[in-house]
């Protein structure tokens, strides 16, 4: 009787806490997000799709959208065309080699706080490194972090900076897989250098791109903290990412509906695009066996 | 080419290289040593060596106190993630049982699940449970890995039955033969796990930023960027104050990551390119 009991005792403290942390509250965002609250009332009362609606009409909600597609857009490919350049130039198992990668990498795993604010220092008008460059040569200051024209590409700077170590490392791991033989055959044929990139490695390491472009881009739509410590969305919304915005319609407007109909949009966003990860996955698997 | 100046094309390639690493870490190395220079040194453009910023930030500003409560949080996430997802692993991979490859499912549904949805909804479970504002508000909704639990149970399924058929005989319980056979076997893919789960919650931003007011229990993090804040983007900033303060913030992950970055590199390319 024990015995059979034991696997359900040995799951039961991860799942209760997955079923009280993570599912619950997946059907309480939906049924929040039919309500109107503000945290303090004592009445919840239903108000059907009206959260969407509002949400779906207020130009907060589209120019978020816009930002955070913008910054996919550019941050994604930017990314993977960077790491693919940077693994394939360090592909070789040399000291320098690990050395160099270790430094890449060092960003990926160090607090994102702390990047930001380095960051906010880097760029800031009257006292950053970048600045001060500038002025050597003569020119005028550049409000970095205050023109609405250059704040999101300044992000995407910072991110990309602090993301590329991993995808590097996932490069390398994929480049070390393919087998020489497929450039052994391809320096035989006479093979240039760039000619044998695009025609062995590029399509041999596919599988790997396709990995990191879908993990990139599902990160793209989670970015929250490089914005809230560089630029807190501003200015004058330029930077202001989807979860920067549930973040204030939630915690400094207490619209809980509201903030929770912004969740649940993001969230199918999310579960369409990790669909879409799980059959690459599924289809790398079955490639391989 | 001779041979010669082969070598020394490699000699410079390398120097480049290196080189190149050092420019990309800059902004990282010069924000640690502008934090022990004083504000007059750093403004004249000068060189002045202090402790005085350490000094600051922990005696004013708490740092400190920050420093142990991001220890305490993370430790603990770290020590109960990695327990619940090894005894789950564990079932999960050795045991047949009704409904569990639903609860299998279950687990590896989390992977996709982005953590955001969650967070009203828990602020208002801590809030109902009195819990915010305390450790255990920023522990529990931390605790569960699915990817731990996941990844761990891959792991075990490629270790011999026959281990824990033979510690069976010898009359061991199941949960001996977790501690005794399955655990120590799994030491590596156990630590490396539990890196990722430990930088993942020192790292952690938005949750203690919605759960913790106090500032007594402010993280590191939070602490960093409430002292950047004080006046975010106007250059009336003490910046190598707040240089100190984020200095604190990284270098104990630091120092680690010099230790440990195989394992570490070793885990993330385990998970992602099998």
């Amino acid at each position: 009787m024990l015995r059979k009991l034991t696997p359900y005792l040995f799951v039961l403290p991860l799942l209760g806490f997955m079923a009280v942390f993570t599912y619950y509250p997946i059907l309480q965002s939906v049924n929040l997000s039919f309500r109107e609250w503000d945290f303090m009332s004592p009445t919840k009362p239903w108000v059907g799709l009206d959260n969407y609606r509002l949400l779906l009409t207020t130009r907060d909600f589209w120019n978020s959208l816009k930002v955070t597609a913008v910054f996919a857009l550019i941050s994604v490919p930017l990314r993977l065309a960077l790491a693919l350049a940077v693994a394939s130039f360090l592909i070789r198992e040399t000291a320098v080699s690990r050395i160099s990668r270790g430094a890449i990498f060092l960003p990926a795993v160090t607090s994102t706080v702390s990047i930001a604010v380095v960051f906010s220092w880097v760029f800031s008008t009257d006292y950053g490194a970048i600045n001060g460059f500038i002025a050597l040569l003569g020119f005028d200051k550049v409000p970095w972090m205050q023109d609405p024209q250059l704040a999101l590409y300044v992000i995407i700077f910072v991110n990309t900076w602090k993301q590329l170590g991993y995808d590097v490392i996932i490069y390398t791991a994929g480049l070390q897989a393919i087998s020489m033989e497929y450039y052994d055959a391809a320096a035989v044929d006479g093979g240039r250098r760039f000619h044998v990139f695009r025609r062995v490695t590029f399509p041999l390491v596919m599988p790997t791109t396709y990995f990191l472009l879908v993990i990139s881009v599902i990160d793209a739509f989670q970015v929250f903290t490089i914005v809230d410590v560089m630029t807190r969305g501003g200015p004058a919304g330029a930077t202001d990412m989807i979860v920067n915005m549930l973040y204030r319609v939630g915690f400094t407007l207490f619209d809980i509906g509201t903030g929770s109909a912004l969740a649940v949009l993001l969230f199918i966003l999310l579960i369409a695009l990790a669909l879409v990860k799980a059959r690459v996955i599924g289809r790398r698997v079955h490639y391989d066996s | 080419m001779t041979r010669e100046t082969s070598a020394h094309a490699l000699w410079l390639i390398n120097g480049l290289t290196l080189l190149a690493a050092v420019i990309f870490l800059s902004p990282v190395l010069y924000s640690i040593w502008m934090s022990f220079q004083t504000s007059d040194a750093y403004y004249s453009g000068g060189i002045d060596f202090t402790l005085r910023n350490y000094d600051v930030a922990v005696g004013q500003y708490n740092f400190a106190r920050y420093l142990l409560n991001s220890v305490i949080v993370s430790g603990i996430v770290t020590l109960l993630g990695i327990s619940f997802a090894t005894m789950a692993a564990f079932a999960f991979a050795r045991f047949e049982f009704r409904g569990g490859n639903l609860m299998f499912g279950a687990v590896v549904a989390t992977l996709m699940i982005p953590s955001h949805i969650t967070l009203i909804p828990n602020y208002l479970t801590l809030a109902r449970a009195g819990m915010l504002d305390s450790y255990a508000g920023l522990i529990l909704p931390a605790i569960s890995s699915g990817f731990a639990a996941f990844f761990l149970r891959q792991y075990i399924r490629g270790i011999p039955r026959a281990l824990d058929e033979a510690a069976y005989m010898d009359g061991a319980t199941p949960l001996k033969v977790l501690w005794r056979v399955i655990v120590p076997i799994s030491k590596p893919a156990i630590f490396s796990m539990a890196l990722q789960l430990f930088i993942a919650e020192w790292n952690n931003y938005i949750w203690p930023l919605v759960a913790i007011s106090e500032s007594d229990l402010f993280t590191l993090q939070i602490g960093l960027a409430r002292l950047y804040r004080v006046n975010p983007g106007e250059d009336v900033i003490d910046w190598p104050l707040v240089m100190a303060a984020s200095t604190i913030t990284i270098l104990p992950v630091l120092l680690g990551f010099v230790l440990v970055e195989r394992h570490l590199v070793r885990g993330i390319t385990m998970g992602a390119v099998k």
